[in-house]
């Protein structure tokens, strides 16, 4: 591995994974100054039975929680300021995201308005400054994440909130409330998780921090999706692919090629379509690319891909190949397993032909946004 | 009406009282551990005169405290902030509490899921392992003893664990 001569990398992203992981969580709130947290969760999304599981965690800690259960796909600033208020008038101390996606985005958005003290959370904008580490902020992922929930990003309302006092201090992954319903759920959080971490991992700006963390990522997804997406109550392979997305977000928050990332969330945005499901779609055609520009190194995931073996006999000028026809036989495998359950092109994931044109302008005003049409021009189907 | 919920924190009776009533034995277990075992009194033998630790739960126990008082090993009760404690361990929670003491995991593979804190000088943390783990194969039958240490011990004889233990229980039941 060559040394990167000048870099910078920040996680500010503690783990707690695991059996029992949640029940930490009165302790590690106290190690954060907090008494009094604030649940945001969306009790469609996630379920009755996993707040529950987060409110029994507490057992006789002796905290009183307050639970917002209401977060919806149209959750937007009006909601933040009332939250806001709420908050301050009951004096919560720190918030904890159950769920993922506009869960986490909202509870993210919510801290800023909340640690800034905003007298008016319609204000606020992504132009807002943040200076200094906000209120703390605990996420705990069910099955259904889209990785950036450990990242500096926060997707609310169609604008992206970018700062490392975002990200939250504390992720809670526990294996009871990683198993998803469906196949579907967990190979779309898996998708998303290798996108942003292959992504990450052959960005020309990689550095070996944020190699470890996207490495692992890449490796935990090839091992434990299949296993997740055959038998989706399946514990260990889906606390692994909620760990990958975990992890995905850590390096996504650092990388710069986002490609992947920007495609997967404007069909989330305007079409509430998993990222993942997109990210799959665009993922051969994306690398495809990236191999035919010759600025990124393909070669760096065969070793992830594949492991010490297969990776050392792979001649050195054929690894890119190598790694791409892996990731290719991966994909198809899990498009075999899932069928018509996790559809292969924007037509079979039913985005009507008028909302493509809206799709493309959004697109369209990204600075890449040619290369992006024309890769959903690709993927139409 | 508010669109927030205030919950208080449920209780978890039955778990607590099996911590607590599981401390409480084990407490004055060492006790008498330390004047029936030969290992165990030479590990406190070791400590200073006025040596306290304390094992329990966070944040309001169950808990149990253990002091060398003129070269005497005492249990005394319940309350850690009664005492200047040299090493506190503390369990998590009460519900790691009851995955250890209820032979789920074994105190390594707890201290590796990070359910323990220890506070205090760590060779005494270190001791106090080496007698729960003496006192826990005296109290406990083999197969239970095996999930609870990390390795149960196979040079002991038989009649040290069968006189070990009949002392070690009468002294416990009658708190001498």
């Amino acid at each position: 591995m060559n040394p990167v001569p000048v870099f910078a990398f920040t996680c500010p992203v503690k783990t707690n994974s695991g059996n029992k992981a949640l029940e930490h969580l009165p302790v590690e709130l106290a190690g954060l100054n907090a008494c009094r947290p604030l649940i945001i969760t969306s009790a469609k999304a996630v379920g009755r039975k996993a707040i529950r599981t987060l409110q029994n965690a507490f057992g006789d800690s002796g905290m009183t929680l307050g639970l917002f259960d209401g977060v919806t796909k149209t959750a937007d600033l009006g909601l933040i300021e009332h939250l806001k208020n709420i908050c301050l008038g009951k004096k919560y101390d720190a918030i904890i995201a159950l769920g993922g996606y506009d869960i986490v985005d909202a509870a993210k958005v919510l801290n800023l308005a909340v640690s800034l003290k905003m007298a008016d959370a319609h204000k606020l904008s992504p132009q807002t400054p943040v200076l200094r580490h906000l209120s703390p902020l605990v996420v705990v992922p069910t099955a259904a994440a889209s990785g950036l929930e450990t990242s500096k990003f926060a997707h609310f309302s169609r604008r992206i909130y970018s700062s490392e006092y975002l990200a939250p201090n504390l992720v809670v992954i526990d294996p009871r409330l990683t198993r998803a319903a469906d196949g579907k759920t967990i190979a779309a959080t898996g998708l998303a998780a290798l996108g942003r971490a292959v992504e990450s991992h052959i960005s020309a700006d990689a550095n070996p921090f944020r190699d470890a963390y996207s490495f692992a990522a890449i490796r935990f997804v090839k091992e434990n999706l299949p296993a997740a997406v055959n038998k989706p109550a399946d514990r260990k392979a889906s606390l692994a692919i909620l760990n990958a997305a975990s992890m995905s977000g850590c390096a996504a928050s650092e990388a710069n090629s986002a490609r992947l990332h920007k495609l997967g969330q404007v069909f989330y945005d305007m079409q509430h379509i998993p990222t993942g499901v997109i990210m799959g779609m665009c993922l051969p055609h994306v690398l495809g690319d990236y191999l035919q520009e010759g600025v990124n190194d393909l070669a760096a995931l065969l070793l992830p891909l594949v492991g010490d073996d297969e990776f050392s006999r792979t001649p050195a000028a054929k690894r890119a190949d190598a790694a791409l026809a892996v990731l290719g036989r991966f994909l198809a495998d899990l498009y075999g397993a899932l069928g018509k359950d996790l559809p292969r092109n924007l037509r079979e994931a039913g985005v009507p032909g008028y909302i493509m044109e809206d799709i493309l302008d959004v697109l369209g005003k990204d600075n890449e946004g040619p290369y992006l049409r024309t890769v959903v021009e690709r993927i139409a189907g | 009406m508010s669109i927030v919920k205030d919950i208080p924190s449920a209780k978890k009776p039955f778990k607590r009282a099996y911590v607590g009533i599981f401390l409480w034995f084990t407490g004055r277990a060492i006790q008498a551990a330390a004047k029936v075992d030969k290992e165990v009194k030479k590990e406190f033998d070791n400590l200073p005169d006025d040596f306290t630790f304390s094992l329990g739960c966070l944040p309001n126990g169950p808990s149990m405290v253990i002091g060398k008082r003129n070269g005497a090993v005492k249990y005394l009760g319940g309350n850690p902030g009664q005492h200047k404690v040299h090493v506190r361990l503390a369990i998590k929670s009460v519900d790691a509490a009851f995955l250890i003491l209820s032979f789920q995991e074994s105190t390594a593979l707890a201290t590796t899921r990070n359910r323990l804190i220890t506070d205090g000088e760590v060779p005494y943390a270190l001791a106090v392992i080496r007698i729960l783990d003496i006192v826990e194969v005296y109290l406990l039958p083999k197969i239970i003893a095996g999930l609870a240490v990390k390795r149960y011990p196979k040079q002991w004889s038989a009649g040290r664990k069968l006189g070990g233990r009949i002392g070690i229980y009468t002294r416990t039941i009658l708190g001498i």
